[in-house]
């Protein structure tokens, strides 16, 4: 009966180590399991994949590319303005051409250049239906999908989109700039055309999709389009320069 | 006896096979990490990354400094000249329309993010996952209608919205300015803040989002930044037609 009573708690030992044992392994692949999720955390690019490293880097290198245009740029300008021999009035010029710039940039001026213009119409057999009518949602779409591809100037119905323009439906209608306009509409945009009209006319793009809803679309490439300008206000009335950030 | 041993050396076998489990589980951890972490080809990409990063940020504080320089040498020239005084506070002006200063001001700060408190186990079949997070055009929508509100001055997540700010979406990253971002989306803007505040409204994007289950909270602000645009403004196809 003894020799009994003693191998059952050996063998009760023996199980209590192997649990214990068991569980130790455990705690540990969790611990380690655990710092592989922290590990997870470090740098940006730590856990990128191949393809998100290539993009990435080709987008640096264009900024980079920009960058250095526009730092070249900058001390041709820091150039003109301390030239020795500069009169009062070459300066003044001077200053008066970047002003110029800076409203072009802005929309505040009529511009040209090489682009494409869209024609969309509501289509009239469809009348009743209402995916046939362009929405305010269609023409914010068709700008956003311009800019991304790299559009200089933007106007429909020769409304010039600038920072600020806001496109909303009234009715069958549709404000752009606060000014009401509708169908057809004629989308101009100044940029690389090949592109442009590239990016609209990809496969499941813009026309794609939008012919679909029987609206009727017509792309024309152009060498030179004008673009008008912002017939509306650029007023700053509540933001004011942070003067708490380092130049 | 025998009915012991036999239990002792089950136990035993189980030890050993989770053992080895474990063990093909480590390792397999290891070459997973090494596969999508360290191949030498990735790792030198990462690098090269990382090097562009740094040489392109440096190169873009030289940019601000010197126009910072720039701007005191055109100080210089027309601090005795009228008409030269003139032009450089109105070129100052169209620099703050630009988006080229960092803004501040009274306005509102709209707070768009993913709705992750809600598990998987909560969605009932009718919810779509793809509700509950933001998409582009949530963003687009919401710029539009604090614009129309008379915001003059936008940024998400520190990306200042200019003349040609893209929204998009790929996959499920949204970039703006061509810079992805992630939820939240924190979006600052300078304006009237009764007027802005209006943004949520029946019928509005707000609404609209927090109905499809993402979030969406607006709070107004005696003292909204707006980041200056980061990248270059230098146009290759327009020209002044006047």
């Amino acid at each position: 009966m003894d020799k009994r009573k003693i191998s059952i708690n050996k063998s009760k030992i023996a199980v209590s180590i192997t649990i214990g044992i068991m569980s130790f392994m455990m705690i540990y692949v969790m611990l380690i399991q655990i710092n592989l999720v922290n590990y997870d955390k470090r740098g940006e690019v730590e856990f990128l994949r191949e393809t998100e490293l290539k993009e990435l880097l080709a987008n640096y290198k264009e900024k980079y590319n920009e960058t250095e245009q526009q730092l070249i740029d900058t001390k041709a300008k820091i150039e003109e303005y301390k030239r020795e021999d500069k009169s009062e009035e070459d300066a003044v010029a001077l200053l008066a051409e970047e002003v110029k710039q800076a409203n072009m940039l802005l929309g505040n001026t009529k511009v040209k250049g090489e682009g494409i213009v869209i024609t969309m119409e509501n289509n009239i057999r469809y009348d009743e239906r209402e995916s046939s009518i362009i929405k305010s949602a269609d023409i914010i779409s068709l700008i956003n999908e311009l800019k991304l591809a790299g559009a200089e100037a933007i106007s429909v119905n020769n409304e010039r989109i600038v920072a600020k323009s806001d496109v909303f439906d009234v009715g069958n209608f549709v404000c752009i700039n606060g000014q009401r306009t509708s169908s057809p509409y004629e989308i101009k945009a100044i940029g690389d055309r090949k592109h442009l009209e590239a990016a609209l006319t990809i496969k499941e793009g813009f026309i794609d999709t939008y012919t679909n809803n029987d609206y009727i679309i017509n792309i024309e490439s152009y060498e030179e389009i004008t673009i008008d300008k912002y017939e509306g206000e650029m007023t700053l009335n509540y933001a004011k320069n942070n003067i708490n950030t380092k130049k | 006896m025998k009915n012991k041993k036999q239990i002792a050396i089950a136990i035993g076998a189980m030890c050993a096979l989770l053992t080895t489990a474990i063990v093909i589980q480590l390792n397999t951890i290891k070459a997973a990490t090494t596969i999508v972490g360290s191949t030498y080809a990735e790792q030198s990409l990462k690098d090269e990354v990382l090097k562009w990063k740094e040489n392109y940020e440096a190169l873009y504080r030289n940019l601000e400094e010197e126009e910072g320089n720039l701007e005191k040498a055109r100080q210089e020239v027309t601090q005795e000249n009228g008409r030269g005084t003139e032009l450089e506070e109105n070129l100052a002006t169209l620099n703050k329309l630009l988006g080229l200063t960092e803004l501040t001001g009274k306005g509102v700060i709209v707070t768009l993010s993913d709705n992750k408190s809600t598990t998987i186990s909560e969605l009932s079949p009718a919810i779509d996952m793809n509700d509950l997070i933001i998409h582009d055009d949530n963003l687009i929508y919401t710029v539009n209608e604090l614009f129309n509100a008379g915001a003059e001055a936008i940024s998400i997540n520190g990306q200042r919205i200019i003349s040609t700010t893209a929204i998009t979406c790929k996959g499920t990253v949204i970039s703006v300015n061509g810079v992805k971002l992630n939820s939240p989306f924190v979006i600052n803007a300078i304006g009237n803040p009764e007027s802005l505040f209006a943004l949520d409204r029946n019928g509005g994007e707000l609404e609209y989002i927090r109905n499809t289950g993402a979030l969406a909270e607006v709070k107004k602000s005696d003292n909204v930044t707006v980041e200056k645009y980061t990248g270059t403004l230098s146009p290759k196809y327009i020209q002044n037609a006047e």
